[in-house]
């Protein structure tokens, strides 16, 4: 069941934002739609939500094609980027209001309203208003009036984008812990790739409007489907060699860096380290090329010193330099 | 020490610069309020006793128990507010449709700049096709007519303002309103029209006092004490052979109390909403 996009197509005027995407996402999957700014991720996320129309083809929710269905039937939940909490309303009044227009009587309103306050630990916060809250607290609210009622599916409009990077990865990991415990299908749309990697069961890489490759997190890393996922997903990015038949793709981590020669290791001069604590990012030049290359936090080298790289060959990726698309042929999990 | 006596200097300038501005606008009604105190003859001693006289409420009595100026208040009144709400209502829809669906060829602003126009010719244009038409529809002397007449020519206002302050809430707000399941209407009036309070507010001020002192409608689509609103009223007495001013003076001071007791109840949301989208939140 779950839900199904099939051909859907977006224009704004003349211009193509979402271009026949077709996904399928099963009941109760976690799926990350992924991409940079303008690739049409949260066009997609807001056709699903019904607040945007659809230009061509069908959505699908459990079966029910809901392309004409107003939002307000569509029976889901979103998290908006700005968390979109009502300002005028208490947090008890905003986490209550999608049980109130639904006519929920005031016993189970409060009973609910309680449950996920306690689920979030934003008991105390329940008389404030949205404008006395800090932006981790706010985001904790949009999520309690999301999963206050029990939807069909959660939709996430980059819900951590403006969190500080230390509450990101924390709250980062309590809504994958949330999700588990829920088991609602959930979309969530981020330009964030240790995001996506961390929270979905699939990944869907969009660019300019169209499906890249949608797929586990680990098949996405391990085989990506064409060099701009290669590229997109990862960090520091994936190195590119370019040949006249055959443009060849490699990690950093799949790059050994040595100070001393040894057999079938290539020459490169260091162009500069960096230093991060846990490990080195050694930047190289080898030709014309500029390679990135992972090395251990005790790695040492000068800057234009002379070193040895050895590639783990069975780790390379191999794309068609006119297409992008890849040309490896792979196992996959 | 000599910081400090600039600052005051300062404070005290900016007094003298308002004193002007004030006597200006203030020296009118001063006038019209003592004269609705005074007996005639202090009405038209030279020179006038400009504060020193005695008091009197003859031209209250006069105005308000002896001629008909209470109707006339009652008919100001409930011709105002009636106008006013209906003018609200509709033009509020009006503005959130025009700022929040987008309808083909362009209609968004062709429609927002074809309401506007409506203000731009002189109002007079427009006396004699009503008149005919209010005749025609057997309006004439009701208030009901001044009723339409004045919430149609409130209507543009609010569409205008309305728009503005629709524009600068984010849409965000109503689409999470719609995704909890609440239907248009719903979302604009738990989500959106709190929000917007402080721009209806002032709207609503502006409405009012545009309808409360109209005259010249209310000039020519009533004649009896049906429907006649007070600035009518008052200025029915300049008559052929005298000049009621104590009367006048009396009927337009009273009719000052209103407007001012609404718009000080409302100044919060005046101010507000005035400069609201000036400053983004």
């Amino acid at each position: 069941m779950g839900i199904e996009f099939r051909n859907v197509s977006k224009h704004f005027g003349g211009a193509s934002v979402v271009d026949d995407l077709s996904l399928e996402i099963r009941d109760g999957e976690f799926v990350v739609l992924l991409g940079p700014s303008g690739c049409g991720k949260t066009t997609t996320l807001r056709m699903l939500a019904g607040l945007e129309t659809v230009s061509s083809g069908d959505i699908f929710i459990e079966g029910e094609r809901v392309n004409d269905v107003p939002t307000q039937h569509r029976d889901l939940a979103m998290v908006f980027q700005s968390y979109a909490l009502y300002p005028h309303m208490t947090i008890v009044e905003n986490i209550g209001y999608p049980l109130r227009v639904r006519k929920f009587d005031k016993a189970q309103r409060v009973e609910r309203v309680n449950r996920v306050a306690a689920m979030l630990e934003i008991e105390s916060l329940l008389e404030r208003k949205p404008r006395q809250l800090s932006g981790g607290e706010r985001q904790r609210v949009a999520l309690a009036r999301a999963i206050v009622r029990e939807p069909r599916a959660y939709l996430m409009d980059e819900p951590l984008s403006n969190l500080d990077a230390r509450l990101r990865v924390q709250m980062r990991g309590e809504l994958k812990r949330l999700q588990h415990q829920l088991g609602t299908t959930t979309i969530y749309v981020t330009h964030d790739q240790a995001e996506a990697m961390t929270l979905a069961s699939r990944v869907a890489v969009m660019r300019k409007g169209r499906l890249q490759q949608f797929d586990t997190p680990m098949n996405i890393y391990n085989c990506p489907a064409n060099r701009f996922v290669a590229e997109f997903v990862g960090s520091p990015s994936m190195n590119f060699i370019e040949g006249e038949q055959v443009t060849i793709g490699i990690r950093p981590e799949h790059i050994q860096v040595f100070s001393e020669p040894r057999d079938g290791a290539i020459a490169a001069s260091v162009y500069v380290t960096e230093l991060m604590g846990n490990e080195t990012f050694v930047f190289l030049s080898v030709g014309t090329n500029r390679l990135i290359a992972r090395a251990p936090a005790d790695f040492r080298a000068e800057v234009e010193s002379k070193v040895w790289l050895q590639f783990a060959e069975d780790k390379m990726h191999y794309f068609d330099p006119k297409s992008g698309e890849s040309l490896t042929q792979r196992h996959k999990l | 020490m000599g910081h400090k006596k600039a600052q005051k200097a300062y404070k005290w300038f900016r007094y003298v610069l308002l004193v002007p501005a004030l006597l200006f606008a203030l020296a009118p009604v001063y006038w019209m309020l003592t004269i609705s105190l005074k007996s005639e003859v202090d009405q038209f001693a030279t020179p006038p006793p400009w504060f020193v006289f005695t008091p009197t409420l003859d031209h209250y009595y006069d105005a308000f128990v002896t001629r008909g100026f209470g109707e006339y208040l009652l008919n100001s009144a409930i011709v105002s507010v009636s106008s006013t709400i209906c003018a609200l209502v509709i033009g509020t829809l009006a503005a959130y449709a025009l700022t929040r669906f987008e309808l083909p060829w362009r209609l968004n602003r062709h429609l927002s700049l074809w309401i506007l126009s409506t203000r731009m010719f002189p109002a007079i244009v427009t006396a004699v096709p009503l008149f005919l038409m209010m005749r025609d529809l057997r309006l004439l002397n009701t208030r009901a007519s001044l009723i339409i007449v004045y919430t149609a020519f409130n209507l543009p206002f609010v569409v205008w303002m309305m728009r503005g302050f629709f524009a600068d809430l984010p849409r965000d707000l109503e689409e999470a309103a719609l995704v909890d399941g609440d239907s248009r209407l719903g979302a604009l009036v738990r989500v959106v029209l709190p929000l917007v309070a402080p721009g209806l507010a002032a709207t609503a001020v502006f409405c009012l006092i545009i309808s409360w002192n109209e005259f010249l409608f209310a000039l020519v689509l009533t004649q009896t004490d049906a429907a006649m609103t007070l600035p009518v009223g008052i200025a029915g007495r300049v008559t052929q052979y005298e000049i009621k001013w104590g009367v006048m003076s009396a009927a337009a001071s009273v009719a000052l109390v209103p407007i001012l007791v609404f718009a000080l109840a409302l100044q919060k949301y005046l101010v507000r909403g005035l400069s609201l989208g000036a400053v983004k939140g």
